[in-house]
């Protein structure tokens, strides 16, 4: 699903709410059945273990190979040594990175940076990936390329939720598209297009 | 144990991260236990030199070679029903100055020419179970100047005053000065763990992002600031431990009269005690530097 709207429009604000970042000032909140507003602090590192995040500017870190960087999201929530060999090397295969695995983020290009934001994010294999503008800071042929990742990840069972100012690629998709103004959903059609 | 193996080897490479930062800080933590430890021993030692100068408080009483056997046992009596009165001994003339010719054989520079007649009082030496007591006791005994028993007294309240004094002094101003540093240490802690969590504000961020639980943010931090303090524990005890021994044999040397030791088993609790406060002031202060700078 898309989400679309002019800056200031709410995108980010929702994408803040949804792995609690934040929390609204009123309504309910629901993921996975769970109230984000009720929700105990420190229940909040679980959620956000089934709600991957990817940004324009990556956040990856500079002192850490990609692989290293990828393996850091299951090292921090605590899982064995086996697990995290096994599944960082299978999400590197997912996004084509393994023969640049010690590869610093310095050295890589922006679509292979992004593509390890990718997989550092799905390594813990989360129910909802949240991409916000995650090709911003790219050139087309390299945007075609992220999107084309994102959509066999949505294809794999994550539900994809991409915040963008990209018409080009919103309308070729025809993927269900919310359209937010002022904090408010204002268009919400199955296979959308950029603008009404 | 695989939690815990991480949150160690994080917090290491947070201090050798930024090692200039780390070692200064561990450096001003050793200083500020090394103060402690240092006023510990003074405190300690002094309080033994006050015991052992206690056990020596004596009132000599000088008495008249007229006074009468019974006013002088009736005297003894009386100052033996003090509380403060430990004992009374009654030393004579003969007894003194076989005394003095004892002291004089041993001590050269005193030579005794003539010692056919005895110029030496009888006497009456009171022992005092408390130090506190001995100007009262003194001031009383004082009284019976004149009065046909006793001729003159002589005592030394003077030096155990003096003493007293400077260990209440030190008492006082120690836990005062103990509360600054701890205020200092403190600060230090909470300075140096503020730069680190500065230093890695994009790894945190990250960490929560991919859902990192509360040990794995905080407590590399947590552990850090105890290192930073049981590090600043060990060269703080190095540094007593290199110059305990010709220190100590400095004092002896110095003050001669007294032979005050302060003990292994004290020094172990020493020890123990400076490794303890340090581990509870790097963790804690690292803790409220912790909370104010990651809330949420």
């Amino acid at each position: 699903m898309f989400i679309v709207g002019s800056s200031g429009a709410g995108k980010s604000t929702l994408n803040r709410l949804l792995i609690r970042e934040e929390l609204p000032s009123s309504g309910r909140i629901v993921i996975d059945g769970q109230d984000l507003v009720r929700m105990k602090r420190s229940q909040v590192p679980f959620l956000r273990r089934k709600v991957g995040v990817v940004f324009q500017d990556f956040k990856l870190l500079p002192n850490k190979t990609v692989a290293e960087n990828v393996a850091f999201a299951l090292i921090v929530t605590d899982h064995q040594p086996r697990a995290i060999r096994e599944e960082t090397e299978r999400t590197l295969a997912l996004v084509n990175l393994t023969h640049r695995r010690s590869h610093f983020p310095r050295e890589l290009s922006g679509g292979e940076q992004q593509r390890t934001a990718i997989a550092r994010a799905l390594v813990n294999r989360p129910r909802i990936l949240i991409a916000d503008e995650p090709t911003g800071n790219l050139d087309p042929v390299t945007t075609w390329e992220i999107i084309k990742l994102l959509i066999r990840v949505q294809e794999l069972g994550t539900t994809l939720l991409v915040s963008t100012h990209n018409a080009e690629i919103v309308n070729a998709l025809r993927q269900r598209v919310l359209h937010l103004d002022h904090g408010a959903i204002v268009r919400d059609e199955r296979e959308g297009l950029y603008a009404a | 144990m695989r939690r815990a193996g991480y949150i160690v080897s994080a917090a290491w490479q947070g201090f050798w991260r930024n090692p200039v930062m780390s070692v200064a800080s561990t450096l001003t933590v050793a200083v500020m236990l090394l103060l402690f430890a240092v006023f510990v021993m003074t405190d300690r030692g002094l309080q033994a030199a006050v015991g052992i100068l206690e056990s020596k408080v004596e009132v000599v009483l000088y008495l008249d070679d007229t006074a009468k056997p019974s006013d002088v046992l009736e005297l003894r009596r009386r100052i033996e029903n003090d509380p403060a009165v430990e004992s009374v001994v009654y030393v004579s003339k003969d007894e003194a100055l076989d005394r003095l010719k004892e002291i004089a054989r041993r001590r050269p520079e005193l030579a005794l020419e003539d010692v056919s007649t005895n110029p030496l009082p009888n006497s009456l030496e009171v022992k005092l179970g408390n130090a506190q007591e001995t100007r009262r006791v003194s001031g009383m005994l004082r009284e019976e100047i004149g009065k046909g028993v006793v001729y003159d007294l002589v005592d030394n309240p003077t030096v155990v005053d003096k003493l007293l004094t400077i260990t209440r002094v030190l008492s006082v101003g120690g836990i005062a000065v103990l509360g600054m540093m701890l205020f200092v240490t403190l600060f230090v802690i909470i300075n140096t763990i503020r730069i680190a969590v500065h230093a890695r504000r994009d790894e945190i961020e990250i960490k929560k992002l991919v859902g990192a639980t509360d040990w794995f943010v905080r407590w590399p931090f947590i552990v850090e600031g105890m290192m930073v303090g049981a590090l600043g524990a060990v060269v703080a005890l190095g540094a007593i431990a290199a110059v305990a021994g010709p220190v100590s044999n400095a004092l002896i040397g110095f003050l001669d009269i007294l032979p005050v030791s302060l003990g292994a088993n004290f020094m172990v609790q020493l020890a123990a005690g400076v490794l303890g406060f340090a581990l509870l002031v790097g963790g804690g202060g690292a803790t409220l530097s912790v909370r104010t700078h990651l809330a949420r």
